[in-house]
């Protein structure tokens, strides 16, 4: 089954600007990682905002698990895409301890399925012991898992990663790098990793796709293109 | 087109941006009267004014602004790079020591040393009785432009001395490690680097104190001079001549639009100066002779913008104490304090919500950003006739309301009462909360509501659960800049506060009218207090960049 169907998107930063992205369409099933690879400025990390609704395509349309969120008519807001979004810095509110941080998301979920929930996420990424402590007292590995496991326990359709390696040891990247594909893979997690590491996607991804930055005196002869 | 539009709404189009849209129709509405008038036929007064006055007014209001800037600008500059860039004996007290004068409002201060000069004054009065020598009261008689400019260049430089002091402490040493090993001295260094750098950071600290001048009622018009401001309280007072008074404002607003795009244009070039922090400014030691000038310096500007008018305020509270405080003192401070904190509580619900729909840096909240915070450049006078004219029409408009609920036909209800200087306030100084907000916003970022809306919370949600705890601090500095400068404001209070209300500002203001100076020291010294207080948070957000 399709969990995310992109068709003909188009985006730029502002009225003047080249497009940042220019008639992209791609889709991704059920269960499936996919990397995005690609230069910077190429639009990696612009795409999983589109998809996750902090930007507005200029147009094209998006589906998420058979329904869309964003086409000419049509705006759904970030809030009711049932998409979940680790961030580069992580994004861990600071005012909140881990246990807190992985509740914020719960909202929605009955009251007395909530505390099991942010229990079974603990345990998913190995982070039982760090309850309490607020993200300032975690390594960047654990604070990447508790972005992880906030990002995971409200059941998105889709989990959008954007260079979660990015602040971490190479060391520690490798380790990481593992367990991530054992988490996913347990939570059954359709996911997209934005990263420009091919070795990230050797690792975790059953495949990728390779954006291009548009050359702006091509215009729109210009394209993006995807590699399998 | 049609179907961009609904996309539009439903992703930006909510009750922020509605809270937003009409905060700020509110804060122009009073503007836009003023500028309607320039379309009206004039009366016969306005004649008389453009014949005979209009360019005295004129020619006094440019000398006082461009004076004042110029030697604001060189007071304020001077000390922020002797205090950025050496080191010298109690050079950490007059770091912060030199923005107290911000604390004395320069109409305190003219009262202050008007009377100090004057023959019974201490200076006179000293001269006379301890070194029996008689000097021309001419030569010391500060009632005039020159008078006035000296008051407000001590009492205003801070703002210019602030923020360069801010860009000097932010640039990379190697600028001026480099003039140096080019074979520079240090003055030719101040002139040929630190004053071309800082060019922006001087006009716009230059800017503020046009405005505070272009503002001002207080001074001029103890000192008697005539600018377009107290002329405009003539017109109304002495005159009870609205139209002519709007008339004058208008001008006075084409004045200030003029500079507002200067300013602009001015500050469009600050994006080519490097910011490079790699290395900071790394202060050198003065020694001998040069830390004594340093030092001297430094303390001559500070005893005559802060100390000496203090002391000479709290030897003249100690002498009417017993004779000016009762309880209606107590009754003026609570007044004071409950109509600023309603002003303030206001403004910092309006930015809080304009800033956050601001985060998204699009053409359209910029513009909104803008308009919502010009009331900082326009000057009292002004925002009060706006206001005036705005509430006399609306309850004009609401006439037929009133006469149904039985408070008789076309009475003047809301133009009678406290929300009228409640809303000139707001519209004043809503750029003071706004930039404190928006400042908390910045230092944030997105990211934290980003990732709050993907877990399933909306804005307001979001902004309660997450945005609200992590800029409380930007909040308290907000209300604290905002409050104080509310005790401190005179013009708006004057003209728009009702029957028989007072603030701490309009009761000095009305001592030092009818001469009793004296008896003026205590409020002084209640409003000096309270502004004490934002220099303190000056200090702290001082630090905290420090750090």
């Amino acid at each position: 089954m399709k969990v995310v169907e992109i068709q003909n998107l188009t985006f730029s930063y502002s009225r003047s600007a080249s497009p940042t992205i220019d008639d992209f369409s791609f889709s991704m099933n059920t269960g499936e990682i996919v990397g995005v690879l690609g230069q910077s400025g190429s639009g990696k990390s612009t795409l999983l905002r589109l998809i996750s609704g902090l930007e507005m395509p200029k147009k094209g349309s998006i589906t998420i698990a058979g329904k869309p969120v964003v086409n000419d008519r049509l705006f759904v807001q970030p809030e009711d895409r049932g998409v979940g979004m680790v961030f580069q810095d992580y994004a861990l509110f600071p005012h909140m301890t881990v246990k807190e941080n992985i509740l914020f998301g719960l909202s929605r979920m009955a009251k007395k399925d909530r505390k099991p929930r942010v229990k079974e996420m603990l345990e998913l990424v190995q982070m039982e012991d760090f309850g309490d402590r607020y993200p300032h007292e975690l390594s960047g590995g654990q604070q990447q898992r508790v972005a992880l496991a906030r990002a995971l326990a409200p059941k998105p359709k889709v989990l959008l990663m954007d260079e979660p390696f990015s602040n971490l040891d190479a060391d520690l990247k490798e380790s990481i790098r593992e367990d991530l594909l054992l988490i996913l893979k347990k939570a059954n997690m359709t996911c997209m990793i934005v990263t420009h590491d091919r070795n990230d996607v050797e690792a975790i991804c059953n495949y990728s796709i390779t954006m291009c930055p548009l050359i702006a005196e091509q215009g729109a002869a210009g394209e993006k293109f995807q590699t399998l | 087109m049609r179907t961009n539009l609904k996309r539009f709404l439903q992703k930006d189009f909510n009750s922020w941006w509605m809270i937003s849209i009409i905060g700020a129709a509110v804060i122009l509405l009073p503007i836009l009267f003023i500028f309607f008038s320039l379309f009206q036929e004039p009366n016969e007064n306005w004649f008389q004014i453009r014949e005979y006055l209009l360019k005295t007014y004129v020619a006094n209001t440019v000398i006082l602004v461009l004076l004042t800037g110029i030697f604001t600008a060189i007071l304020g500059v001077s000390l922020a790079w002797l205090v950025a860039a050496y080191d010298f004996p109690l050079k950490r007290f007059f770091r912060w020591g030199l923005l107290l004068p911000l604390a004395i409002p320069p109409y305190i201060a003219a009262y202050t040393y008007k009377t100090m000069f004057s023959y019974t004054g201490v200076i006179q009065t000293t001269l006379r009785n301890q070194f029996n020598y008689q000097i021309d009261p001419e030569i010391l008689s500060i009632s005039s432009l020159r008078g006035a400019i000296f008051i407000f260049t001590f009492f205003l430089f801070p703002y210019v001395y602030i923020m360069t002091k801010a860009f000097l402490e932010s640039q990379s040493s190697s600028f001026f490690e480099n003039a140096r090993l080019l074979g520079r001295k240090p003055i030719s260094i101040f002139v040929k680097v630190v004053l071309p750098l800082s060019r922006p950071a001087i006009v716009a600290g230059a800017v503020l104190v046009i405005y505070e001048v272009l503002s001002d009622y207080g001074v001029t018009s103890y000192f008697g001079i005539h600018t377009i401001s107290t002329a405009i309280f003539q017109t109304w007072f002495g005159m009870y001549d609205i139209d002519s008074a709007m008339r004058l404002a208008a001008w006075l607003m084409v004045i200030i639009l003029g500079m507002f795009i200067l300013e602009r244009l001015l500050r469009q070039r600050r994006r080519y100066h490097l910011n490079n922090k790699s290395r900071p400014l790394v202060p050198m030691k003065l020694k001998g002779f040069k830390a004594a000038a340093a030092f001297a310096y430094c303390s001559i500007v500070f005893l005559i913008g802060f100390l000496i008018p203090l002391i000479q305020l709290i030897a003249w509270a100690k002498l009417t104490f017993s004779k000016v405080w009762d309880e209606t003192f107590i009754t003026l401070f609570f007044q004071t304090i409950f109509v600023a904190a309603i002003a303030t509580v206001l403004i910092l619900f309006l930015s809080v919500v304009v800033a956050n729909v601001c985060r998204r840096h699009t053409t359209g909240s910029y513009i909104l950003a803008k308009l919502t915070t010009t009331g900082y450049s326009i000057p009292g006078a002004i925002i009060a006739i706006g206001v005036l004219a705005m509430f006399i029409t609306l309850d004009k408009w609401l006439a037929p309301l009133y006469s149904y609920i039985g408070l008789g036909d076309a009475p003047l209800i809301l133009s009678l009462s406290l929300v009228m200087l409640i809303v000139g306030y707001v519209i004043r100084f809503m750029a003071t909360g706004f930039n404190a907000v928006e400042v908390g916003y910045e230092k944030i970022g997105t990211k934290f509501s980003e990732a709050s809306r993907l877990l399933g919370f909306g804005m307001t949600k979001t902004f309660f659960k997450v945005d609200l705890p992590l800029i409380k601090g930007a909040l308290v500095s907000g209300f604290i800049l905002t409050f104080v400068e509310i005790c401190k404001e005179l013009p708006l209070a004057l003209l728009l506060r009702p029957f028989n209300f007072d603030t701490l500002a309009t009761k000095t203001h009305q001592y030092a009218k009818d001469e009793l100076i004296h008896e003026a020291s205590i409020s002084s010294l209640m409003i000096i207090g309270i502004s004490i207080l934002s220099v303190v948070v000056f200090q702290m957000i001082d630090k905290k960049v420090q750090r």
